[in-house]
């Protein structure tokens, strides 16, 4: 009887409990996100008291270190990097590696960067291949990869390969073979260069990305959730640290770079379904570099904290490895990133192309992408629709710069395509350091001889200098009539002339004694 | 239906007349004169199994260009013949003998990892000189000097290697390990097969 009692009496509370909470628990709900910091999911193994810096250190991923390539510290680098072209002479090496006369000029490190620059631009087979453009005419240089079997990342295809990693979790057959290709490139390692950079300039208003997660049962958990991520044409809103501001709201456009995708929510874990074409913004830091991620076959992975202020997450998927090639190396000149970063793009193609490990081209019989996961943190936004259809604004002052990145690309694609070399197209990439070394070089003794370096060639008027203005093929500023110009745009008067090439007899060099 | 297949034709037309393109469109077209390596007379390569994944590969002249023209046909000729059996790597195989003073290629002690290296594709050569009936070797890893017969006097060469097919992920810590469409790449504007 006492038992019966209680059992009804539990029965009651039950039934109170649930007739209170039910109505909520099923109601539809909404949250939204703006994205706070974004980068490809590399791991970091390394240890902070190390004493190179916390940046190249071996660690756990890379037992060596960071990528070293042409540390100006050890000029055996960058001399093995020229003598891999057999048919630059042996003085051509030496010269490149230590230019004569540096001490006579104003800022010698900088001139020696540009002639690196210039020098590394052409590492084909033969002379006259640009080879950021043309990265398969040239000899591999080596790339350290992540030996590490930690990884974070998602299973994309299901499997447990051999090559698989496993996650910090312990879940195995996780495909994030960018990681291995990349991981242990300089800028992109540790507290990289290029994650700061991200974050800064999507703070500073570069691009904003957005997610929108919503169903119909329990933010925390739901069966039949939906997930939307995309792009918002609205600035990320700062606090008074100069942290996200929570809940300012955001238009999310239904563009170009948009996905909805279905979504399951256990413990506030938001577990996608793949979508074959994940398109949402990718990653930048300059405004040529913005534009679709196109994952495929992508799907998302995000953990939101208990209250909804804030969460993070893994976006996961293969993308094709020219593009990624391409957004890394043509927004400026991949020389400078190179002799700067301590990166080698072309070590970087092929550190891509021998990982890649999805996306397989039947025609070909090769892998067009590689598996790839980026890290995501993001606070709580109001995320709304547009009051009507809107496109991603394009910045009219910008698309220069973007006409040359994507001319850039298009040549590369078709090098790699048909196995013909493409000349650089002019542009932002300022191929070569070109026109920038001439401009740098004025009182360098040997300046003749490097003037005879490979370098692109554009008609008068159609190459331009960094800031976008028409040269000629001294890389001097014209105007439209083809006439002089000072490099502030001023006409230059003949008897000031500084530009033109030096009437001291020209430094020769001797060919190198054939290997 | 038929009227909006039509309309579908329409807009395809209308997108070609004004320009509009995708970034398929940038992809070379079929006319493209793509690079070939020309064909080679018959008997000047051959290709013989070895193994379950091995492969003897010969390539055979009479005039001799440059020892580094020669070998780098025989790569590519690895590097197709790899595609070919839908292998995507390969490893060179060292034809060593007792006494060879060439050390033994290492893995990159920088801990770089390579798609190819082509220092390590290190062929062997069989040749005759005029009036001389009698066969000559050279191996690279013998450690003497490379041929110093007069070149002109060179009537029949060989050039020999092995090499084993690989699928799958590639072994790029191995210094002897070539990537097949990075090597293809590389050479197929370099190469032309050996008279």
């Amino acid at each position: 009887m006492v038992l019966k009692k209680r059992f009804a009496l539990c029965l009651a509370v039950v039934a109170l409990t649930s007739s209170t909470t039910l109505p909520a628990t099923a109601a539809p709900w909404t949250r939204g996100f703006v994205v706070s910091d974004y980068q490809f999911a590399f791991r970091y193994g390394g240890r902070p008291d190390f004493t190179r810096g916390a940046e190249i250190e071996p660690g756990a991923d890379c037992p060596h270190g960071s990528s070293n390539h042409f540390n100006s510290s050890n000029l055996d680098l960058i001399k093995n990097a020229l003598a891999r072209q057999k048919w630059r002479s042996q003085q051509e090496i030496d010269w490149i590696s230590k230019p004569p006369g540096l001490d006579q000029v104003g800022e010698p490190a900088k001139v020696r960067n540009y002639i690196w620059r210039r020098a590394l631009a052409y590492r084909g087979y033969k002379r006259g291949i640009e080879t950021y453009t043309n990265p398969w005419a040239a000899e591999d240089p080596g790339q350290p990869e992540v030996t590490g079997r930690i990884a974070e990342g998602v299973n994309l295809d299901g499997k447990v390969g051999p090559n698989d990693f496993v996650s910090p979790d312990g879940e195995k057959g996780i495909d994030n073979a960018l990681y291995r290709a990349w991981g242990c490139d300089a800028p992109w390692r540790g507290n990289s260069t290029f994650a700061r950079a991200i974050k800064e300039n999507m703070a500073f208003g570069l691009y904003t990305m957005v997610l929108r997660i919503s169903g119909n049962q329990n933010p925390m958990n739901d069966n039949d959730a939906t997930v939307e991520i995309g792009y918002s044409p609205d600035k990320i809103v700062k606090d008074a640290r100069g942290g996200i501001a929570a809940d300012y709201s955001y238009r999310i456009l239904k563009s170009t770079q948009y996905t909805r995708l279905k979504a399951k929510i256990k413990n506030g874990v938001v577990e996608t379904a793949q979508e074959k074409h994940l398109h949402m913004p990718r990653i930048a830091w300059v405004y040529q570099q913005t534009g679709d991620a196109n994952l495929i076959n992508g799907k998302m992975r995000l953990d939101i904290a208990l209250d909804g202020s804030s969460g993070t997450g893994l976006i996961a998927g293969y993308k094709d490895w020219r593009d990624l090639y391409a957004e890394a190396s043509f927004y400026y000149d991949a020389g400078s990133q190179d002799t700067t970063g301590h990166q080698d793009h072309v070590a970087l193609y092929f550190a891509l192309r021998r990982n890649a490990d999805g996306m397989y081209n039947e025609t070909t019989g090769q892998y067009d992408g590689i598996s790839t996961a980026f890290r995501i943190r993001m606070y709580s936004a109001f995320v709304v629709d547009p009051d009507k259809p809107m496109e991603i604004p394009t910045v009219a002052g910008e698309q220069w710069r973007m006409n040359g990145t994507e001319a850039n690309k298009a040549a590369f694609f078709k090098g790699i395509e048909t196995r013909i070399p493409q000349d650089p197209p002019p542009g932002v990439t300022q191929t070569a350091a070109y026109p920038s070394l001439e401009r740098v070089m004025q009182k360098l003794p040997s300046r003749d001889f490097f003037l005879t370096l490979d370098r692109p060639h554009w008609p008068v008027g159609v190459g331009v200098d960094q800031f976008g203005n028409p040269i000629d093929d001294q890389g001097d500023r014209i105007d439209s009539r083809g006439n002089k110009l000072d490099e502030q745009g001023n006409p230059l008067k003949l008897s000031q002339s500084q530009h033109q090439v030096g009437n001291g007899v020209p430094a020769t060099v001797a060919p190198r004694q054939e290997q | 239906m038929k009227h909006r297949i039509g309309i579908g034709f329409v807009l395809a037309a209308l997108c070609a007349l004004t320009g509009i393109s995708s970034a398929a469109d940038q992809r070379p077209a079929a006319s493209d004169n793509l690079p070939m390596v020309p064909a080679a007379k018959t008997g000047v390569f051959t290709a013989t199994k070895k193994g379950a994944d091995g492969y003897h590969l010969v390539v055979v002249g009479h005039k001799f260009s440059t020892r580094g023209d020669i070998e780098k046909y025989l790569a590519y000729r690895a590097a197709e013949l790899t595609r070919e059996q839908k292998a995507s790597w390969f490893t060179f195989v060292e034809s060593r003998s007792k006494g060879d003073t060439a050390p033994v290629p290492k893995r990159d002690p920088a801990g770089l990892r390579y798609s190819f290296r082509m220092e390590y594709f290190r062929p062997v050569w069989r040749y005759k000189t005029s009036g001389s009936p009698t066969w000559k070797s050279w191996s690279p890893f013998a450690g003497t000097v490379f041929i110093t017969d007069d070149p002109k006097s060179i009537t029949d060469f060989e050039v020999g290697a092995d090499i084993d097919l690989h699928k799958g992920q590639m072994d790029d810590a191995d210094p002897l390990a070539f990537e097949t469409q990075a090597v293809s790449d590389l050479l197929i504007n370099q190469v032309s097969p050996p008279e």
